[in-house]
């Protein structure tokens, strides 16, 4: 077995977190079950690893096995990597069927076509997604194994999910294969990044909860029926207030748990609206600013800030879209009435 | 230590006030209830008196005690239910709903496939200045623009109705995948190839003919995004294969499609082939 191989799986092994490294060896079915057995997970994981890599050079490893544990880490692992989404367009209306090995030989062909030191890995998963794993050569050098892009696709959608690694120089290759694989005639970048590989297929797929008003049964959502407080002489001045609150942070942001995303960036290039008498800027041009705001969960602390009395209800519509119009990246510009403008529409 | 019976006093006082509040709510309570009673007792009375003097016109003008054309409010109140009843009833045979909203209108199209209710999605529609779509949650591979650039500004009925169709056949066409993969699994050699929109199948199982097996390749195409039923189903078998296999693969061919994917496994089970 290659050196370069070992020296890989012993460092993806390192990575898995210890309770998980013997499901995720099973899952990935190169050693057998016996082999597996033999592995004792209890001790230092430097180890483990040695184990696995010596048990790797029995079965003769290559570094294609390796690559398909690598998927499987980074599938059940996808937040360790931010993700970007990409747009594809196309001309026809007919039909798509997608045939899956159609695809695969189209994106190989079209990628060993412009560069010949490239591993490609697929991987299809339950819910139709197809995950593709890329490390990235040159002419002269091998497959850094270290540096891989990932893609996920859905069949017969025109989203691509692309964790792109540091060289961004080989991202047009990838997105013309791309196109050419999945039968589209051009793809862009669309404004939106997260980490959560899942929140992004939710705000694309729709998959989120948008309270929609039909007359299907739901069970209502409870009240505080029960008082918290047991002194009955406390009186909740502003019930109508927070009743208002609540109906209208669940009419925008829906009943269910919100998308995860890290951040929102907004490029304001508006012109400064001062006092005219403070005339702070000599000249009047746009007043370039940043404003970025970051959460572990985002849109959770958004919809929390009108209950917690930190932001009037409702809440702006630049905050309150994000899902909506699949962006957290925003460029404001100035436009004749209040609304921002260069909004991309859906 | 005074302490200690200071916090006593303390706390029956704090009691006592609690059910001084108590026993005034309730009372609070009760005096209200009463006044409703009065009220709707009050409107009962109106209501009787209407009806009676209803009553007392009709039979003084044709001695009959109730003209048809004149319902009581008991009839029609029986008939608004009935009619809601029936109409709910439609709705729930045609799987599509809708509630008017402030702006416009709310379909929501619930979709089955051979008496099986499956998922629902829903649309939120904007009637001014035209109608067009808010917002909805279709999944992302049907080609809901296509369909809404075709009939929404002209046809909404014959819109639903089309959107409807591709959603039933979708979910149709995943169901038989899915049942053929959770029931038929040890049927189907290696996996079942699919996609989004359940429209083009390959997989391969074993058939058995003279006491032994013989893999067979399917390859469904499903042609039309509104059915649920291949438009083509190509069966191949390996080279060296008996003739008397070519017209199983012809019969099971035709078999795919006339009949849901795991009907047709379950009649090959059940025929022992």
């Amino acid at each position: 077995m290659d050196e370069t191989v070992a020296e890989y799986i012993r460092r993806t092994v390192l990575k898995i977190p210890r309770d998980e490294i013997k499901p995720m060896l099973q899952k990935w079915g190169f050693l057998s079950e016996a082999q597996i057995e033999t592995v004792n997970f209890r001790q230092m994981k430097e180890n483990i690893s040695q184990d696995v890599v010596q048990l790797c050079e029995e079965n003769s490893a290559d570094i294609k096995q390796a690559a398909v544990l690598d998927i499987i880490y980074n599938n059940i692992y996808p937040n360790k990597r931010i993700w970007s989404v990409y747009q594809m367009n196309k001309t026809g209306e007919e039909t798509e069927f997608f045939d899956l090995t159609d695809f695969k030989k189209k994106f190989k062909r079209r990628l060993r076509s412009a560069l010949k030191n490239v591993t490609i890995n697929f991987r299809e998963y339950e819910d139709n997604a197809i995950w593709i794993r890329i490390a990235w050569g040159t002419p002269y050098k091998n497959p850094n194994q270290y540096k891989t892009s990932y893609v996920v696709y859905h069949s017969q959608t025109p989203y691509v999910f692309i964790s792109a690694s540091v060289l961004r120089s080989n991202l047009p290759l990838l997105c013309q294969a791309l196109v050419v694989a999945s039968n589209y005639r051009d793809i862009h970048e669309m404004e939106l990044r997260s980490h959560s590989l899942n929140s992004l297929k939710d705000i694309v797929f729709k998959r989120y909860s948008q309270n929609f008003q039909t007359y299907c049964p739901r069970p209502l959502p409870e009240r505080n029926v029960a008082p918290e407080t047991v002194d009955s002489r406390i009186i909740q001045e502003n019930r109508n207030e927070k009743e208002r609150i609540q109906r209208l942070n669940r009419q925008v942001f829906g009943d269910g748990p919100q998308p995860k995303i890290e951040f929102a960036q907004y490029k304001l290039e508006t012109m400064f609206k001062s006092d005219p008498e403070m005339d702070v800027l000599d000249k009047k041009e746009p007043f370039r600013c940043l404003v970025k705001f970051s959460s572990p969960h985002l849109l959770e602390s958004l919809k929390s800030l009108a209950p917690a009395g930190m932001a009037d209800a409702p809440l702006s519509p630049l905050l309150t879209c994000i899902p909506q119009k699949a962006r957290n990246y925003f460029k404001i510009r100035e436009k004749k009435g209040l609304l921002p403008g260069s909004f991309v529409s859906p | 230590g005074v302490f200690a019976h200071l916090e006593l006093l303390e706390a029956r006082a704090y009691e006592a006030a609690v059910k001084q509040e108590e026993t005034e709510q309730q009372e609070e309570k009760l005096a209200r209830l009463k006044a409703r009673v009065q009220e709707l007792r009050l409107q009962r009375d109106e209501l009787r008196a209407k009806v009676e003097q209803q009553q007392k016109g009709q039979l003084g003008k044709e001695g009959a005690v109730l003209n048809p054309a004149q319902p009581s409010a008991r009839a029609v109140l029986e008939w608004k239910m009935k009619s809601l009843k029936a109409k709910l009833q439609i709705f729930y045979l045609t799987g599509i709903s809708g509630k008017l909203t402030k702006r416009g209108v709310c379909f929501c199209i619930s979709t089955a496939y051979e008496g099986t209710y499956l998922d629902s999605y829903h649309l939120d529609l904007l009637t001014k200045p035209e109608v067009q779509i808010y917002r909805h949650s279709v999944p992302i591979f049907i080609p809901l623009q296509q369909i809404a650039k075709k009939y929404l500004q002209t046809d909404i009925r014959r819109f639903l109705s089309v959107l409807s169709n591709h959603l039933n056949a979708y979910v149709g066409r995943r169901y038989q995948a899915d049942q053929l993969q959770e029931h038929f699994s040890g049927h189907i050699e290696g996996t079942l190839q699919r996609n989004s929109l359940c429209n083009l199948l390959v997989f391969n199982y074993n058939v058995s003919s003279e006491s032994k097996t013989f893999p067979f390749k399917v390859r469904l195409l499903y042609g039309d995004p509104c059915c649920s039923l291949p438009t083509e189903a190509v069966i191949s078998c390996t080279p060296g294969a008996p003739p008397s296999l070519a017209e199983m693969a012809a019969a099971h061919s035709d078999l795919f499609r006339r009949v849901p994917l795991h009907k047709a496994f379950r009649s090959f089970s059940s025929s022992g082939e």
